[in-house]
């Protein structure tokens, strides 16, 4: 997955502002990439144009050498469904639904049938065999988050975006989680972007990026990035 | 706190305009029905104070009471006229005919009335005539006739073309010499006006030397209250004198009187709409009161009071009350027009004379719009000052459980048993219709908050009742629909109970009227065994003249006529009050009629009496009225004849009225010159085809205004009747049911808002608008059938319960499956339309605001 030169513009004129101005990044394949930056560095605004919520002024993004940014809504739920998996801050599992009926859900709303292997192996991964038929009103914070990536996964998505997942969460259910990220990487080689401001949950990624102003300043392995880098973009 | 209130409510624009349209249309109908009965109150006021101009003293034949059957008084010898011309202080009189006599064209069609009177009138001196031509001129030869610029406008009569008019004589021919305005009326409803000269119309009506009005004009020096006097000297007792004014206002208090019921009936259809609209605004701000409880919290955070925060909610419900109210009382003017259209789509044509709008109307209309809407936004702007002020710290507080609680199903479940309890009262222990209605009205009331209370836990069964099969259909769809429908159950409850409510009086009224149509038809096979009818043209409730029955009898084939009279009369004995009595011909009513004795035979009614009497059973036993009693009866025309009981029969037709007499009496002492009916007999072997045929062609040549139905034709007639009364009150329920369904639009707007975030996600994985639309249209049919569901059975039971009650009265319960299917695939078709509006709003839901949204 590629983004080349990356322009969003909001507002005209005295008002304008440039939450991207001209990023360029490349995502490997079955890669872990953190992406951090100080509060309006414009990188939410790159994860929402990356994953199609959101088109950029200019610049185009490609998800499996596709062009997504001319799409039209039709395509975009179609891209959707099939290449992106999407994991939130604030976990947005449906309340009506079951564990288990959650995770599905995407499957169900594209029409697919339902692989009980795969779906399993995610449960048994995500550690909430016994909790299946758990509404998310009965499950912590933790456990709602980590259905959200089983859900994120269960399509078998070209890249999985990640909004601040640990957000909401306690240290503890925050190293479930991002154990949980690097282990879909790790041992299901899945593309995983997580945008994030914990200097921690950064550090679980194999690379950094990191925005200011729009711009990219850092892009490289985590272990090349410095501490001072890591906390000054808190 | 009032600028917030004001600010709140422009900024939630469209539910505070949903929630308005739930009021607006219920006040609407109540200033509609008010300018509608005032329109017509007033252009008959008009009409009778034209025909009054000019007139200062009237004599006509006393009548004692008005008769439902449009009879007209009496008319009196001719010869009184000269005795009033000479009393003291009258300068001018004159006589005239007033009857009835149709309009017939070249073609041979006949202009009809649709239950307005097709009036005849005989010329009158230019000081008394209301007319005024605009052209030619009035009749001056029995050849001649005049008619009214309405008609003639409508059916594109002019001047010296040639007509035919049918009253009680045989159809005859005149040339139009005039066309004339009935002075300043601009419309008479359907009615026509026919104008002959006096001794025509003598002849015309079957009035030979008789009078039924003399007009007067006062001498110089004399009020027309002292020439009343002295005209009342000069009169015999039957005969009255009173003043032009007095006459006018009479008559019109007499419509006014007959046409109440209308008024009544429409106001009642109203206060089901606004019923409806109380429900749904209820809804609306408990819903909208949870979603707030944020909003409030922090208020109280920041130091509003209880009283304060109280005060907001009311506040806005007084605001979308007033709006709503004003609005509705204006649209009230073009709501008049609607049901004014609707009559006559029905078939029932009034006079309408401008518009008027009565203070009474707005305040009234205005008054009740308010107080509905505070009344209902009362109890969720008291929940909103429990609203305690952590609850602004609280993440989910918008979330707050609906489920019932104990209490409020233990006060449904007593409303459910005490609601019935009055209803079964109501049918069969309370007496005097007014008392009826009354208690049905509160019971039912009482049963539909009940049912709405209680359906809070009826909603999770319905809606997985009426929910799989839709997820068999439409999996993930269908689910979610479901499972959104039952998160909220009282809220679920209440919106489907709003519907619920129009449709439990649909079926209501449909059941009764397929008990009806059964019992009718069940009774005509029985009773019924005449093989030919004859009857007037517009209809069953008017008269047909004598002669008709006399011509007819004449065909071949044709072996018995028997005559049916029907009249209004007073039963003085026991104050038993105003009853409805029939006349028959005894030497051959029971060759052409199956009576069913309770008490006596046959041959008590072939031998009937002209002072005897046979009584329905049932009225008697009502009445405690036994064989051999002897009853005093007063008549239209005051008179006061005795009659003795000598039968009593089982008559669930209601043809024959609660007693029977025999057709001479009705002649003479109740002045019913005219017949209802005449059943035929044909002769044994002959072909009925064959002789309804012949009989026809009599009818058509002599008596235009009367027509011959067989059996079949006459079932049909009845039933087609019963339709066409059913099909009016649909239109007039129909009023509810567009309420309710603003309910559904609203609820499912509000949800949809609440719920925001999550269809972001859901759009965010892969959803696709059309499916987030599907999802919204499902629960909003969920809804509406589980309404519809409810409607059904509250209504079935309600019928089965006034059939029981009405058994004695030949009702019987005929449940019309077929109909009822079709009235839940119509709540499901609301429910796909409802839709709509919340399921586009659902569907443009921009993800990365809702993924925002708080």
């Amino acid at each position: 997955m590629t983004a080349n030169e990356l322009w969003r513009t909001y507002g005209t004129g005295e008002a304008r502002v440039d939450a991207l101005a001209g990023v360029s990044v490349a995502f490997g394949r079955g890669k872990f990439t953190s992406i951090m930056g100080p509060s309006g560095s414009g990188k939410s605004t790159l994860l929402h144009c990356l994953a199609g919520l959101e088109a950029p002024t200019s610049g185009t993004v490609a998800i499996d050498d596709v062009e997504i940014t001319q799409l039209g809504d039709r395509e975009l739920t179609e891209l959707r469904r099939t290449k992106i998996g999407f994991v939130f801050q604030a976990f947005n599992l449906l309340p009506v639904l079951t564990a288990e009926e959650n995770i599905t859900l995407p499957l169900r709303i594209a029409g697919r049938p339902i692989d009980q292997q795969w779906l399993d192996q995610l449960v048994g991964t995500v550690g909430l065999a016994e909790r299946r038929t758990h509404l998310p009103s009965e499950l912590s914070g933790g456990q709602q988050q980590r259905v959200a990536i089983a859900r994120a996964l269960i399509t078998r998505p070209a890249v999985v975006f990640a909004d601040e997942p640990t957000g909401n969460l306690d240290s503890k259910a925050s190293a479930e989680v991002l154990g949980l990220l690097r282990h879909a990487v790790d041992d299901f080689g899945q593309t995983a972007v997580m945008v994030t401001h914990d200097p921690d949950a950064a550090g679980t990624g194999d690379r950094l990026v990191v925005l200011r102003d729009g711009k990219v300043e850092h892009d490289g392995d985590v272990s090349e990035a410095n501490l001072a880098t890591l906390l000054s973009s808190r | 706190m009032t600028a917030l209130t004001l600010r709140g409510l422009f900024a939630r624009k469209l539910r505070a305009g949903l929630t308005g349209l739930a009021v607006l249309l219920g006040v609407m109908m109540i200033s509609g029905t008010y300018v509608f009965t005032d329109t017509i109150n007033g252009s008959f006021d008009k009409i009778f104070e034209e025909g009054a101009k000019g007139t200062d003293v009237v004599v006509k034949s006393k009548q004692a009471f008005t008769t439902d059957s449009g009879t007209l008084p009496p008319s009196f010898p001719e010869s009184v006229l000269s005795k009033v011309d000479t009393a003291r202080g009258v300068s001018e009189a004159a006589g005239g005919v007033i009857d009835y006599a149709s309009i017939f064209l070249p073609s041979g069609k006949q202009v009809k009335t649709q239950g307005a009177p097709p009036l005849l009138y005989s010329t009158l001196p230019r000081r008394f005539n209301p007319l005024d031509y605009v052209r030619g001129k009035g009749p001056r030869t029995d050849k001649q006739v005049a008619i009214d610029k309405g008609t003639a406008d409508k059916e594109n009569i002019s001047v010296g073309e040639r007509i035919k008019l049918v009253g009680k004589a045989p159809a005859q021919t005149y040339v139009v010499s005039g066309i004339a305005k009935y002075g300043d009326v601009s419309s008479l409803g359907n009615a026509t006006i026919a104008v002959v000269t006096l001794r025509e119309g003598q002849r015309i009506a079957d009035k030979p030397d008789q009078l039924d009005q003399i007009s007067i004009g006062d001498e110089k020096g004399f009020t027309a209250e002292q020439v009343v006097r002295s005209v009342q000297r000069a009169l015999p007792t039957s005969v009255e004198a009173k003043t032009g004014q007095q006459d006018a206002s009479d008559q019109a208090q007499d419509v006014k009187d007959s046409l109440g019921f209308l008024n009544t009936a429409l106001l009642a259809f109203a206060g089901i709409a606004l019923f409806v609209g109380g429900f749904i605004i209820f809804n609306t701000f408990s819903i909208t009161v949870a979603q707030r409880t944020k909003e409030f919290a922090l208020l109280r955070t920041m130091g509003a009071s209880a009283r304060q925060v109280l005060g907001s909610v009311v506040l806005e419900a007084l605001l979308i009350g007033v709006i709503a109210s004003a609005v509705g009382v204006a649209a009230g003017v073009l709501a008049a027009k609607g049901i004014s259209a609707l009559f006559n789509a029905f078939g029932i044509g009034l006079p309408e004379q401008g518009t008027v709008i009565e203070t009474r109307t707005i305040v009234i209309a205005a008054t009740v719009g308010v107080l509905v809407t505070l009344v209902s936004g009362l109890a969720p702007a008291r929940r909103a000052t429990r609203v305690p002020p952590l609850a602004a710290m609280r993440e989910d507080a918008a979330r707050q459980s609906g489920r019932a609680g104990h209490r409020r199903e233990i006060v449904a479940a007593v409303a459910l048993v005490l609601g019935f309890a009055i209803v079964l009262w109501g049918l069969f222990g309370a007496s005097g219709s007014t008392q009826v209605l009354f208690t049905l009205a509160v019971g039912a009331i009482m049963v539909f908050i009940a049912v709405a209370l209680l359906s809070a836990r009826l909603v999770g069964p319905l809606a997985s009742g009426v929910g799989r099969p839709l997820e068999g259909l439409r999996g993930m769809e269908g689910q979610l629909a479901r499972e959104n429908a039952m998160r909220n159950p009282s809220r679920t409850a209440t919106t489907a109970a709003a519907l619920m409510i129009g449709l439990a009086l649909v079926t209501f009224v449909t059941v009764l009227a397929a008990g009806i149509k059964a019992s009718v038809t069940e009774t005509l096979d029985k009773s019924f065994t005449a093989e030919l009818v004859l009857q007037n043209t517009q209809g069953s409730f008017n008269p047909i003249p004598e002669a008709a029955g006399t011509a007819v009898s004449r065909v071949r084939g044709v072996e018995v006529v028997s005559p049916l009279k029907s009249t209004n009369a007073k039963i003085l004995t026991r104050d038993a009050g105003r009853t409805v009595l029939s006349g028959v011909e005894p030497s051959t009513i029971t060759r052409v009629w199956n009576f069913d004795f309770k008490n006596g035979e046959a041959g008590t009614l072939s031998r009937l009496g002209n002072s005897q009497v046979v009584l329905n059973d049932q009225y008697a036993t009502g009445k405690k009225l036994k064989v051999g009693n002897t009853i005093q009866v007063e008549t239209s025309t005051s008179a006061k004849p005795d009659f003795t009981i000598v039968g009593t029969v089982d008559d669930k037709s209601g043809f024959f009225g609660k007693g029977i007499v025999t057709s001479s009496v009705m002649r003479t002492k109740f002045a019913e010159t005219q017949n209802f009916f005449e059943l035929i007999r044909t002769a044994p072997g002959a072909n009925v085809a064959a002789v309804q045929a012949s009989v026809d062609k009599v009818l058509e040549t002599e008596y235009p205004t009367v027509e011959s139905k067989n059996q079949t034709q006459f079932k049909n007639q009845i039933e087609s009747q019963i339709n066409q009364l059913l099909a009016l009150l649909y239109a007039l329920l129909s009023l509810s049911i567009i309420v309710s369904l603003f309910g559904i639009v609203n609820t499912l707007v509000l949800s949809i808002t609440e719920r925001t975030r999550e269809l972001g996600m859901m759009r965010a994985i892969g959803t696709s608008r059309r499916q987030v639309r599907r999802i919204v249209r499902y629960e909003s049919v969920i809804t509406a059938l589980i309404g519809g569901v409810l409607g059904l059975v509250v209504g079935l039971v309600l019928a089965s319960l006034t059939t029981v009650a009405l058994e004695n009265e030949g009702f019987k319960l005929s449940i019309p499956v077929l109909q009822l299917v079709a009235f839940l695939v119509l709540a499901g078709i609301a429910g796909v339309l409802a839709a709509i509006p919340p399921a586009r709003r659902a569907s443009r839901i921009d993800v990365l605001e809702a993924l925002a949204y708080e």
